[in-house]
């Protein structure tokens, strides 16, 4: 991380002398440059991420509904969060959710992306598989609920013909996570492969070269050495992605709106609701900073137990 | 020496067919749907229920297209299944380019201007506020969605441009992010010997930093752009007057009018398949050398 | 910087208007001019309002009116956006589940002074409708548009195929032991895959392929379409008084046997397991010929009778234990928002609304039954003249067998402890004996 070794060593002897002197100039300089680079994105994240943030951990200690006033009600909210078998569900639920969509996800962008890079050279199959990408996420949903209706999906019409017993992909309970699951599998698989193919661009073909010339097979080559260096992009998308995934709303709002019973019924939603719905305001804000809080570990964790930061290319 | 190779042929024979069969099953699970799409926005409403194991369109009709660009009347739409509200779609169109552009270039340039000061300017705290930065990415939508409409209300932004793009304008925590791993993974050497001459941050940032950044930059941005296109929550809540509106709250015209009703569904897939299209034709035009070309050179 | 001034005076003008105005005030001071915003969700009824809109400039040539139509599912979104933002429509069509919780908030302007000044009759009005509108606080918050009951679609090739005549759907008979000859005629519309009726030996329950009775949805707290029609004749009511009840009734052993009995058909084969009703619409199944009957509202004939191949009859709902039917009877009004610059302006086009110039006019287009009695019979007349007898819904008002949409606050909060718990009965996951521990939870609401 420094720059006073790469100094050419040809320089003249008072160069050191300058340069600690300027070394110290430098970094004063740096500051105010940076604040001058930093400060639009400052602004916008104290006025529309801290301020709200903070407004909104003020409102969770009250009650609001929106068309009133908001009052103070201290940690009543959080109590009763913890006794609502509705929250526990809610985190049962999306944590099931997590686990598919990123289990899924990851798997088959990693596969998409090595097909990429490997096999399938042509930018139309590239494209191509972008193309769920470029569709609102309300709309996919809305396709994939058309498509795999019990009755007059197209979907349930093949497995019927097919002879098989038609499958209740949204109604279900056991069915409904994984569906929705799937959906937004489908829609981000491709977006992902191409985060995990500019990684994988960006692994040096020498190394591989000399793998091969020593013999390694190819899926000898891809634990040992695509994975490893792949890590830090690996580590990037799915702290993105976890991320993500936990905040499901829009496929669920559209589809299930939380059922059946209380299978979908994400945390995100069950916010949503209480907030819109019920205009229960301060107990959703209660509600969004325990998500908040939740987020933070996981992505801390995450990062701690991927050692994102690092390559192993140094 | 030649039986080695001819074994290595073979393996590798096993390995691309099944690769390809792989490729096959993908396309065809991405390009079924839209092809459905296509179908049903072909279909005639009222035929859609009878004829659901059909791949062909029920009842060919180009009805629902003219829905989409507001070609029919009140009367005609509603007999054909759809709501008779207006639909001004150029007017949509233009407002879903304008916001995405302008939030899009924005977004992007004020974050590679903190991402180049994350990566390569060396201050007190940058660690921290940098993880700060990223732990904005944790905080749920929802969360700071209404306060934030409250304040734009304050601001007397509400139902108006500027209003509607302010949150997008200034930073991405993504986008900050994606570009300090690309600027990190930068070689320092053009940039030192520019510092050598004389030459001070913005200077190199401008000259040096930014053009050979220009393949994940263009990333970002086409990313960034399909985000913005796609925008549907915050324009709702504060995009609704006619003139700002944006396609995908427009779109919202075609979903159930009533209670138990069903949405115009060959008036959606009609409408989702326009709206679409601007960015199929930016996809084409840039994609192409955004997919072949991006080139970390080492992500640190 | 002068945006900002600029932005600033006008959200302290807007923030004084608002204070003014909250107190839901009825003044109608001022002269009646200007241009106001009215919304409504139901398209089909957009061309007739146009109608309306277009006579009443013609009438008050110094007021306009724009409309405009939103779907159901970004309404009432939008709407309290609205509310919150300072610039909610200046009138626009209310629900009765809704408008407790606006009034509340002191969202609506009472009407009753400018009814009292402008003499509008409250007795043109069907049966009740008025009354609806009246809050807890006495005061008018809302002015009858039209009204809506409960009947049965039927497939006619269906009911043709198994014999039975629309004289015989029209007089079914119903109580919870047995299912009376309602369930016989459900078991006989039901066929399987090799063509067993469901009263027939050799049924496969596990093969059906067209059902006798479509599912909709579990109904939640209101099953207003669902089973309503059904309890309404057992003598149980939702709550201890409507409107404004505070105790709910879902513990009574004469609703819990009710649905114990409809859920139950499920299990027979005869109508379908709820887990496959989420998706597209009850009316599309319908329309593809996977179902013969649908008990649903009036507001769908026109859904009903537009599928391309099904010749759609209409039957009025069986008769109870107690010898007669029942509907419940919904009806929507037109509102003021109590932060309208134009309240004048906002109450005469109310009063246009419902009056029966605009109402003669909705009824022509027959699209739904607008409030007041001479223009309900117009619109009857409009349905029939496009070949749909619509007279099993307008018995039930003529019979005076219908029971009012239940009015309560607390509604949104009723229906999410309601929801989850109807859905786990109807399922078959739970016994319906479970429904009296979510009724604690639900009174609990209202201590």
């Amino acid at each position: 991380m420094t720059t006073i070794s790469k100094h050419p060593p040809t320089a003249p002897p008072k160069m050191p002398q300058r340069s600690s002197h300027g070394h110290r100039k430098v970094k004063l300089r740096d500051t105010k440059i940076a604040l001058l680079f930093i400060l639009p994105a400052m602004i916008g994240l104290v006025a529309f991420s801290l301020v709200p943030t903070i407004r909104g951990i003020y409102l969770s200690f009250t009650e609001y509904s929106i068309l009133g006033e908001p009052t103070w009600v201290g940690v009543d909210n959080y109590t009763a969060i913890f006794k609502d078998e509705l929250f526990w569900n809610a985190m049962g639920v999306t944590l099931q959710y997590v686990a598919l969509n990123i289990v899924f996800q990851t798997v088959i962008a990693l596969g998409l992306a090595l097909l990429m890079h490997r096999v399938a050279k042509s930018t139309f199959i590239r494209g191509a598989l972008l193309l769920p990408f470029l569709v609102a996420n309300v709309i996919v949903a809305l396709l994939w609920f058309w498509m795999l209706d019990y009755q007059i999906g197209i979907v349930n019409e093949i497995i019927s013909w097919m002879g098989l017993p038609r499958i209740a992909f949204f109604g279900s309970e056991q069915w409904a996570i994984p569906t929705i699951a799937f959906v937004n599998v489908w829609r981000h698989m491709g977006y992902t492969a191409l985060l995990i193919f500019a990684g994988l661009q960006a692994i040096p073909h020498h190394v591989y070269e000399v793998a091969s010339l020593d013999g390694a097979s190819p899926s000898r080559t891809f634990w040992s050495i695509t994975m490893p260096l792949l890590r830090p992009v690996l580590a990037l998308v799915l702290v993105v992605t976890v991320i993500g995934s936990f905040q499901v709303f829009d496929t669920v709002a559209v589809t299930t709106g939380g059922g059946p019973v209380n299978a979908t019924r994400v945390i995100q939603m069950y916010i949503y609701q209480k907030a819109f719905g019920e205009s229960d305001f301060g107990y959703a804000s209660a509600l969004s900073v325990i998500l908040f809080v939740i987020l933070a570990l996981v992505a801390f964790l995450q990062m701690k137990f991927l050692k994102g930061n690092e390559s192993d290319l140094d | 020496m030649t039986t080695q190779t001819f074994k290595v042929r073979k393996a590798l024979n096993w390995r691309r067919i099944g690769a390809w069969i792989a490729i096959v099953v993908a396309l065809v699970i991405t390009i079924f749907p839209f092809l459905w799409m296509l179908r049903t926005a072909l279909s005639s409403n009222h035929s859609l229920a009878s004829n659901s194991g059909s791949l062909l369109p029920a009842d060919f009709s180009w009805g629902a297209f003219k829905r989409v660009f507001g070609m029919q009347t009140t009367e005609e739409a509603i007999a054909d299944g759809g709501s008779g509200a207006a639909i001004d779609f150029w007017l949509y169109l233009r407002n879903s380019i304008l916001f995405s552009t302008v939030t899009t270039a924005a977004q992007v340039f004020f974050s590679a201007l903190a991402a180049y000061a994350f990566a390569r300017l060396r201050w007190p705290g940058r660690e921290k506020v940098f993880s700060v930065f990223l732990a904005t990415m944790m905080i749920p939508g929802i969360f700071t969605a209404l306060p934030n409409f409250l304040m734009i209300k304050n601001l007397g932004l509400l139902n108006t441009f500027a209003g509607m793009t302010l949150p997008f304008l200034f930073m991405s925590a993504f986008a900050i992010f994606f570009l300090r791993q690309f600027f990190l993974s930068m070689s320092r050497e053009v940039e030192e010997a520019a510092m050598l001459d004389g030459a001070k941050h913005l200077r190199i940032f401008f000259q040096i930093v930014l053009p050979n950044a220009a393949a994940p930059i263009a990333t970002l941005a086409l990313l960034t752009f399909i985000g913005q296109w796609n925008e549907y929550f915050w324009p709702l809540l504060v995009g609704n007057d006619e003139s700002i509106r944006v396609l995908t709250v427009g779109l919202s015209v075609f979903k159930s009018q009533s209670p138990q009703g069903a949405p115009d569904w060959s008036g959606l897939m009609a409408a989702t398949i326009v709206a679409a299209v601007p960015i199929l034709i930016l996809f084409l035009a840039f994609g192409k050398k955004v997919v072949n070309s991006i080139g970390f050179s080492g992500i640190k | 910087m002068k945006r900002t001034l600029g932005a600033v005076a006008a959200a302290a003008a807007i923030a004084i208007s608002l204070a003014a105005c909250s107190g839901g005030s009825s003044t109608t001071a001022g002269e009646a001019k200007g241009d106001i915003n009215y919304w409504l969700w139901d398209a089909n009824q957009l061309p007739a309002y146009q109608q309306c809109a277009s006579d009443f400039t013609k009438i008050n040539p110094d007021i306009k009116v724009k409309i405009t139509q939103r779907g159901y599912g970004d309404y009432w979104t939008t709407l309290t956006n609205g509310f919150v933002a300072g610039n909610a429509p200046d009138v626009f069509a209310n629900h009765l589940s809704k408008y407790p919780e606006f009034a509340d908030k002191k969202q609506l302007l009472a009407l009753d002074d400018a009814v009292k000044k402008d003499g509008i009759k409250l007795d043109v009005y069907n049966e009740g409708l008025a009354d609806l509108w009246v809050g807890q606080d006495g005061k008018r918050y809302g002015l009858p548009k039209d009204w809506d009951t409960v009947a049965m679609f039927y497939n006619k090739a269906m009911t043709d195929a198994a014999g039975i005549t629309p004289e015989q759907m029209s007089n079914l008979d119903w109580n919870p032991k047995d299912g009376g000859s309602y369930e016989k005629a459900i078991a006989h519309l039901t066929l399987d895959k090799n063509g067993k009726r469901g009263d027939e030996a050799g049924f496969d329950k596990n093969n059906v392929a067209t059902y006798g009775l479509g599912l909709e949805s579990s109904g939640t707290g209101q099953g207003q379409t669902q089973w309503s029609f059904l309890t309404g004749t057992t003598g149980w009511t939702h709550t201890d008084k409507n409107p404004w009840g505070t105790k709910f009734n879902y513990d009574d052993p004469r609703f819990q046997d009710t649905i114990k009995w409809w859920a139950g058909l499920a299990d027979k084969g005869y109508m379908p397991k709820l887990e496959t009703t989420v998706g597209a619409s009850v009316s599309d199944a319908f329309g593809a010929g996977k179902a013969a009957v649908n008990t649903q509202g009036s507001w769908m004939i026109g859904q009903y009778t537009s599928y391309k191949g099904i010749e759609t009859g209409i039957a009025p709902t069986p008769k109870g234990p107690d010898g007669k039917r029942a509907s419940m009877f919904n009806g929507l009004a037109d509102s003021v928002w109590a932060g309208t610059k134009n309240p004048a302006a906002s109450v005469k086009w109310v009063e246009y609304l419902a009056s029966s110039a605009c109402q003669d006019v909705v009824a022509s287009k027959a699209v739904v039954f607008p409030a007041i009695k001479t223009s309900s019979e117009k619109a009857a007349e409009a349905f029939k003249a496009k070949g749909t007898d619509v007279s099993a819904f307008t018995t039930q008002v003529t019979d005076g067998t219908t029971f009012l949409f239940p009015i309560t606050e607390n509604a949104a909060k009723v229906e999410g402890l309601m929801g989850p718990a109807m859905d786990a009965v109807v399922s078959g996951k739970k016994d319906a004996s479970t429904l009296s521990e979510t009724n604690e939870k639900v009174n609990a609401l209202f201590k």
